[in-house]
């Protein structure tokens, strides 16, 4: 459970966000003007924050450059309604930890805001070895294997992998998927990240072993946690 | 300089003056010219003629009145009148003759009676003889007696205004002419400028650029009451089509609102189903048949945010064949598991301003679709080409060439992609990023297949700087 506050002007999407988060087991304060997300933020205890990028008072890209100004860096996912991929690089440009385009899946929200908190607990434990499972992979010399057999990667099936292990257990869409692992910002067409995911089972599923990668259809993909 | 060198040479020369003569201001110029010139002929003509008239006239009054005082001399007074006369005449002006009455010479300056000329009193106008070595006018009077009087004048004098009536003719004629063409040509230049102008613009708009206006001087001329009917209508145009745009892009966004709702609560009851469940799979068509429609309501998005944006922001010098090769990499796996191969080539080191995000998100949807549409065992090549350009070919089916400006435009769809899914809008987010750069792009057939052209040669064609 993590505590969120969501900094967001408009009613109904503050609402649908809150009972998404709170489903998802989080704990969640809502305010609706820059300012004021500002000090309710400056005052800390928060383990995320979801920014909306037009806000009345202050918007949102000064809203993360005070809270970075004040030596705060709680993760912060910014919510817009401006999806240009200029849009996208200025919002994390400013210290946004990640950007969702409105109108959104809430199941997007979460999974984003999930991925988020757990790109945090990464960097604090910087472990060079990650493991689901019978599946390692050793992320300084660059390999990685199932049980006893090495497996043979190519260097994006190997970040694809990276991606997905440290988000175990979490649905990843195919959109986050590309911007997180390749950092494009468009839609790459009809089943270009289906293609990937489909050899990276090949190399991680041998015949007979159970499938690690499972799909979730209209929704994306996980490997599930242990 | 060889003529053949000459030729080549003069042949732009050729064509600028050919394209000069044939505007409005130069066929006026010449067709007042030639009034002009037609009405000094006319005017010189008849100051000639009626100067000649009057000359004649003096001349027959003169040559009347000296015959007069012949005629009233007596035979025997006649011969030394004739001589005195003549003897007074220093300039040798004067015909004065008393010829027999058989044309023989009795007394005077003529050693025959002139053929032509006749003793009735009526004047002739009679060329240099060897008596009278200049051109003369003459009168003959035949005398009581029977001996013939001939008296006349030398009327060199109105040959030489006739010369020089028929000089300033020519010459004026020349200096008109002349003129005429120079000013024709000089007052040509500058419609034609204007024209070209008018043209150009009117090239740009029909390509499409509607925010593009035909040029309007503050001269208020016929040309300009043309270039202000144009823009009128283009503007009208414009408008007409900000408000199918408008209107496409509010209904898009406006349900897009919805529509992502209904997809999330659809999600979660297909989640909530279980996997044995048959109304799981239902769920699940609905969802792919939604992100349909989203995907179309976020290109159409997609195209009227480029469409807004300013040209040259954030343009950096790119690497066309860097693109070209990012672009085989990232679909390389999609074109290995159609069974299409994907080539790449050029040569690195080419510079391109462009932004190198959106050149390759159109790089993108050209590979993309390029190994859509390639059957398995076909080939895609992606290449960086002088020009410079990038040019994706394929040798799939092809576009047929009725068909290849229209697959350009917003939600067509041609015959081959019937069956593929896709929002129908790929090709157009490729044109408004092409367009946005100033850089043009054309499809081909590349018997058999298709290639697409990215022709990133600077382009002045584009949106405003």
């Amino acid at each position: 459970m993590a505590k969120v506050l969501v900094i967001e002007d408009d009613d109904a999407t503050a609402q649908e966000m809150e009972s998404c988060l709170v489903a998802a087991g989080h704990q969640v304060r809502r305010e609706a003007d820059g300012a004021d997300g500002l000090q309710a933020a400056l005052g800390g205890g928060f383990d995320a924050i979801t920014l909306d990028r037009m806000l009345p008072g202050m918007n949102g890209l000064e809203v993360v450059g005070r809270l970075h100004g004040a030596g705060v860096y709680t993760p912060v996912l910014m919510v817009s309604a401006l999806s240009d991929v200029d849009e996208r690089i200025a919002g994390l440009r400013a210290g946004g930890d990640d950007y969702l385009t409105k109108p959104f899946d809430p199941g997007e929200l979460a999974a984003r805001l999930e991925v988020m908190l757990r790109r945090r607990s990464w960097v604090r434990e910087a472990s060079p070895v990650l493991q689901v499972g019978e599946l390692e992979l050793d992320l300084v010399r660059h390999s990685a294997r199932r049980g006893a057999r090495e497996i043979e990667l190519l260097p994006m099936e190997f970040k694809l992998l990276e991606f997905m292990m440290r988000n175990a257990g979490q649905t990843l869409s195919r959109r986050m998927i590309f911007e997180t692992v390749w950092e494009y910002y468009f839609d790459p067409g009809t089943n270009l990240i289906e293609v990937y995911v489909s050899r990276l089972r090949k190399a991680i599923d041998a015949p007979g072993e159970r499938p690690l990668i499972r799909t979730v259809r209209g929704q994306g993909y996980k490997i599930d946690a242990g | 300089m060889p003529v053949s060198a000459w030729l080549d040479d003069a042949a732009p020369v050729r064509g600028w003056l050919q394209e000069v003569s044939r505007t409005t201001t130069a066929r006026l110029t010449v067709l007042y010219g030639l009034i002009f010139a037609f009405g000094i002929l006319a005017l010189l003509g008849v100051v000639y003629w009626q100067s000649e008239l009057y000359l004649n006239h003096r001349v027959d009054r003169i040559l009347k009145a000296r015959a007069d005082v012949f005629l009233r001399a007596t035979p025997a007074d006649l011969p030394r009148l004739i001589r005195e006369g003549l003897a007074v005449d220093g300039a040798q002006i004067n015909v004065y003759a008393l010829l027999s009455r058989d044309g023989a010479p009795l007394e005077g300056n003529l050693r025959r009676m002139p053929a032509g000329l006749t003793p009735d009193g009526a004047s002739v106008d009679l060329p240099p003889t060897a008596d009278f070595p200049a051109q003369a006018r003459l009168i003959a009077r035949r005398l009581p007696w029977g001996e013939i009087l001939v008296v006349g004048r030398d009327v060199s004098q109105l040959t030489e205004m006739r010369a020089i009536v028929l000089q300033a003719l020519g010459w004026s004629a020349v200096v008109i002419i002349l003129t005429g063409l120079v000013l024709g040509a000089s007052l040509s230049l500058n419609p034609l400028r204007r024209v070209r102008a008018l043209q150009a613009a009117c090239r740009e708009i029909g390509d499409g650029d509607l925010r593009r206006r035909m040029p309007v001087s503050s001269r208020h001329d016929e040309l300009d009451m043309f270039a202000a009917t144009v823009n009128h209508t283009v503007e009208e145009v414009e408008r007409l089509m900000a408000e199918v745009k408008g209107a496409t892009e509010t209904i898009a966004h406006d349900l897009r609102t919805p529509l992502t709702r209904a997809r999330a609560r659809l999600s979660r009851l297909e989640q909530s189903l279980g996997e044995a469940d048959p109304r799981a799979e239902d769920a699940l068509w609905v969802i792919d048949e939604l992100d349909a429609v989203l995907g179309r309501f976020t290109a159409i998005l997609r195209i009227s945010e480029l469409e807004a944006r300013r040209r040259r922001e954030g343009f950096v010098a790119t690497d066309p064949a860097d693109l070209a090769r990012q672009a085989a990499d990232l679909y390389g796996p999609l074109a290995e598991a159609r069974g299409v191969s994907l080539e790449t080539s050029g040569e690195a080191g080419g510079r391109i301003e462009a932004d190198p995000k959106l050149l390759f998100e159109a790089l993108s949807n050209l590979v993309d679709n390029a190994i859509k549409f390639t059957p398995a065992g076909g080939r895609v090549e992606v290449r960086a080409e002088a020009g410079p350009r990038i040019v994706v070919q394929d040798n799939g089916p092809g576009v047929p060439e009725a068909e290849q400006a229209a697959v350009l435009q917003r939600f067509y769809r041609g015959e081959r992609d019937r069956l593929t899914p896709g929002s129908g809008l790929g090709l157009s987010i490729v044109a408004a990023i092409v367009r946005l750069h100033g850089f043009h792009l054309r499809l081909e057939d590349a018997d058999p297949g298709l290639r697409a052209v990215i022709d990133c040669a600077p382009h002045d064609a584009g949106l405003p700087a």
